[in-house]
């Protein structure tokens, strides 16, 4: 059989063959497209809408969610990790036991992990980890790694971290941002150049506009498929939703303008997907002021809040009421909605009762869509109730951080606490609810100590207690709303971690 | 006889209307502008809400009429920020030697360079979003303005017989110009006041719009604009109703600016 080309005279072959040398060079080169390299997505590149920008990249030093959902589980590792199901799973850990006490793990590492700065990832490395949480970490959420009495390294692949008692929240924790591995030289330029063993590898930070991932292509595990990924941050939730649909980003990671998903259902071009989190979006009262030792006063303003109303309002109906600090995909979730129904007349009588009718609450709100649209509910169900509300917009997130966060100067704020099994760390004396209830602490110390049973049990003695007792209130669930491009793959479902996992995403 | 000026009229029936719609919110609104009512949310209009309710379920109507408070307060806050700062400015420039009046045009000449919105979004970051920063910033931005235009009328007043005659007699500068120069300009301030007021209320708008403005709960027409996106394609009037009461605002103060310039100026109006 002739070949084709044979038809050819030689002068037309030798362009053929040129033309399609080209081709061939510029399909490499562009990227858009084709697959080359050792991974499957060649040198692709993926754009990524999210809301609030962090005020610094290292979160061992500086509070809030955004820099463990850039970071974590892409550029930083740990030990273990949660899958898409909450269930605990190796990660740079291949395996672990647990002495008959409980007080004992033993990781087996793998062998093969390295740094970005080219370290290799050992047992003495997880030591230095832990040890620094202690020793130079300060963000509140530290705390979780204090049960730990010692941590040492019985070979480079094999570590053993010894518990001053039993602990069923510990390891938990090692999924968090308090597990993330550092390299003893990789913790110089925290803020600014985070080193660690993931997928992917930090490359650039533009402030106030992206930051830019690239694939980290030393590394250990299943490569991801991206080549680079570009985190895109919008203060306007209306024109984050813009920017999809003109193409500037291809995914939206949490959707701040829910009444405008419809343009997006009903084009082709675009999946939507919904699914639960962990973010409980909290009107927090600063426990420590005279008008909130009242419980009267706590209680009364959750009943005169409608939250089926308000959620309706401010976030189009979408999300969860939930009435207390627990996710339904916590193993210990109870539906307390029941606990502080709507009921304005005993909202008011009660506030008349405290004393704290006609007097005035300052509603400290970060700017960020939820908290401005929620706020202005809250103060006017407040208002029908006898109290008075005034706004003041903190702007998100150094003023907020600073204002309310560290100085707990305000009354009440607003704003949706997105780390996993949070509510001790949310609802004690030292952090900025400046909720101090030894009941509370008794629950969650036997819950930590327990067996599965016992912790399941007392979790949701902490969880009705502080529903009770009114400690904030739970305006609702943030739902996981997120929106892209049709041909995008491996989205969550759920938002049940502190991370936005990349490394699952392809085309 | 004078013809009527038909801008003059134009404008200053808009410009009383807004006033009065100001006037009348303090004592009157259909409904408590602020009050949110989920059970009525996004209602179309109707005879109990003539401009339908907002996301909130907020009567839109209440909030134009008390939005209109919003817009004339830092209209007329940024205008007298402008003036009293433009106006000495622009009789300093005109009666000063040579290299002081230069200083004070080049520097003048500095801040016009300066995008006014930069500036405000500027003044909003440092010291956080409010009417107060919005006002301010809209004010400064306006200085260079008055004091061009009000040098150049300065000038020619300090060339007239009269100025003349008072230098001549030993008059100091000083009281040249509260007793001479200024009295003579007024009609320039006035005018230029009106164009100014129009130029505050549309960057007001875009401030509150870009989130640099006015704060929520207090209505402001670019803070309703802002708030309209989500509903652009399911509830167009929420967007429409703001706009066009801020579009009428402008030109309201527009052509209440140019018929006072008619009317000030009657070579002007001959060459029509």
């Amino acid at each position: 059989m002739k070949s084709p080309f044979n038809k050819l005279a030689l002068p037309t072959r030798a362009v053929a063959f040129a033309a399609a040398a080209v081709l061939a060079v510029s399909a490499c080169s562009a990227g858009s497209s084709t697959s080359s390299g050792s991974s499957p997505g060649g040198d692709q590149s993926l754009s990524i809408g999210l809301v609030a920008e962090p005020a610094s990249l290292d979160f061992t030093t500086t509070d809030g969610a955004a820099i463990p959902q850039a970071l974590l589980g892409n550029v930083y590792e740990s030990l273990v990790k949660q899958d898409d199901s909450g269930k605990i799973v190796p990660s740079l850990a291949k395996s672990w036991t647990v002495s008959p006490d409980r007080k004992t793990y033993t990781f087996d590492l793998v062998d093969n992990a390295k740094f970005t700065n080219d370290k290799p990832f050992t047992a003495s490395d997880a030591v230095f980890s832990i040890n620094r949480v202690k020793s130079a970490w300060t963000i509140s959420l530290k705390g979780a790694m204090d049960v730990v009495a010692g941590a040492k390294a019985l070979s480079p692949t094999q570590l053993e971290v010894t518990l001053s008692k039993p602990s069923n929240d510990w390891l938990f924790r090692m999924t968090t941002r308090i597990g993330a591995m550092f390299s003893e030289s990789g913790v110089a330029k925290l803020a600014t150049d985070p080193i660690g063993t993931g997928p992917y590898k930090f490359s650039k930070w533009n402030r106030g506009d992206s930051i830019v991932l690239e694939r980290n292509d030393g590394y250990w595990g299943t490569k991801p498929f991206f080549h680079q990924i570009t985190l895109k941050y919008f203060k306007d939730p209306t024109a984050l939703n813009n920017a999809l649909l003109t193409g500037t980003i291809n995914v939206i990671g949490t959707v701040q303008a829910p009444e405008a998903l419809s343009q997006f259902t009903s084009n082709d071009k675009y999946q939507v997907i919904e699914g639960t989190t962990n973010g409980e979006v909290l009107l927090s009262f600063n426990n420590s002021r005279p008008i909130f030792k009242d419980i009267r006063t706590r209680q009364a303003i959750r009943m005169a809040i409608d939250h089926k109303a308000l959620l309706d309002t401010c976030f189009a109906g979408r999300g969860k009421l939930i009435g207390s600090m627990v996710p339904p995909t916590d193993p210990w979730y109870e539906d307390l909605t029941s606990i502080a129904p709507y009921d304005l007349a005993k909202a008011k009588s009660m506030l008349q009762a405290s004393g704290a009718a006609g007097k005035t609450l300052l509603l400290r709100l970060p700017t960020l869509p939820y908290a401005t649209s929620c706020g202005q509910v809250v103060k006017s169900q407040l208002e029908q109730a006898g109290l008075k509300v005034r706004i003041d917009p903190q702007e998100f997130p150094a003023a907020w951080l600073n204002t309310v966060f560290k100085n707990a100067d305000y009354d009440m704020s607003i704003i949706a606490h997105v780390e996993p099994r949070d509510l001790g760390a949310v609802f004690n004396a030292k952090y900025y609810t400046r909720y101090d209830d030894p009941t509370l602490q008794q629950y969650l110390a036997a819950a930590d100590s327990g067996d599965e049973a016992a912790q399941v049990d007392n979790m949701k003695k902490a969880a009705r207690r502080l529903s009770e007792q009114a400690a904030g209130d739970w305006l609702f669930l943030l739902p996981n709303l997120i929106v892209a491009d049709k041909n995008i793959k491996g989205l969550p479902q759920n938002a049940i971690t502190e991370n936005f996992d990349l490394s699952k995403l392809a085309r | 006889m004078r013809r009527l000026n038909p801008s003059l009229v134009a404008g200053g029936v808009i410009v009383g209307i807004i006033v009065l719609m100001a006037l009348v919110s303090f004592i009157w609104t259909p409904y408590d502008a602020t009050f949110v009512d989920p059970s009525i949310r996004l209602a179309k209009p109707s005879w109990e809400h003539w401009f339908g309710t907002d996301k909130f379920g907020r009567d839109v109507l209440s909030q134009i009429m008390v939005g209109s408070r919003t817009t004339l307060f830092v209209g007329v806050v940024a205008v007298g920020v402008a003036a009293v700062i433009g106006v000495p400015l622009g009789i300093l420039a005109a009666m000063v030697r040579r290299w002081p009046s230069e200083f004070i045009m080049r520097a003048n000449d500095l801040v016009l360079a300066f995008p006014a919105l930069l500036l405000a979004i500027m003044f909003g970051a440092v010291f956080g979003a409010s009417t107060l920063t919005a006002m301010i910033a809209i004010g400064i931005a306006s200085v260079p303005s008055f004091a061009r235009v009000i040098r150049s009328g300065a000038l020619q007043v300090m060339r007239t017989e009269y100025v003349l005659a008072a230098r001549a007699a030993g008059r100091q500068p000083w009281p040249i110009a509260v007793r001479h120069v200024l009295p003579n300009v007024t009609s320039l301030i006035t005018v230029q006041a009106s164009v100014s007021f129009a130029i505050a209320v549309l960057a007001e708008a875009a401030l509150s719009f870009l989130g640099f403005g006015t704060p929520p709960p207090t209505p402001s027409w670019g803070r309703m604009l802002q708030e309209s996106q989500e509903f652009l394609f399911s509830a167009p009037r929420l967007a429409i109703f703001p706009g066009v009461a801020i579009a009428i605002a402008v030109l309201g103060f527009n052509l209440l600016g140019d018929g006072l310039r008619d009317r000030f100026d009657p070579k002007l109006e001959d060459r029509r």
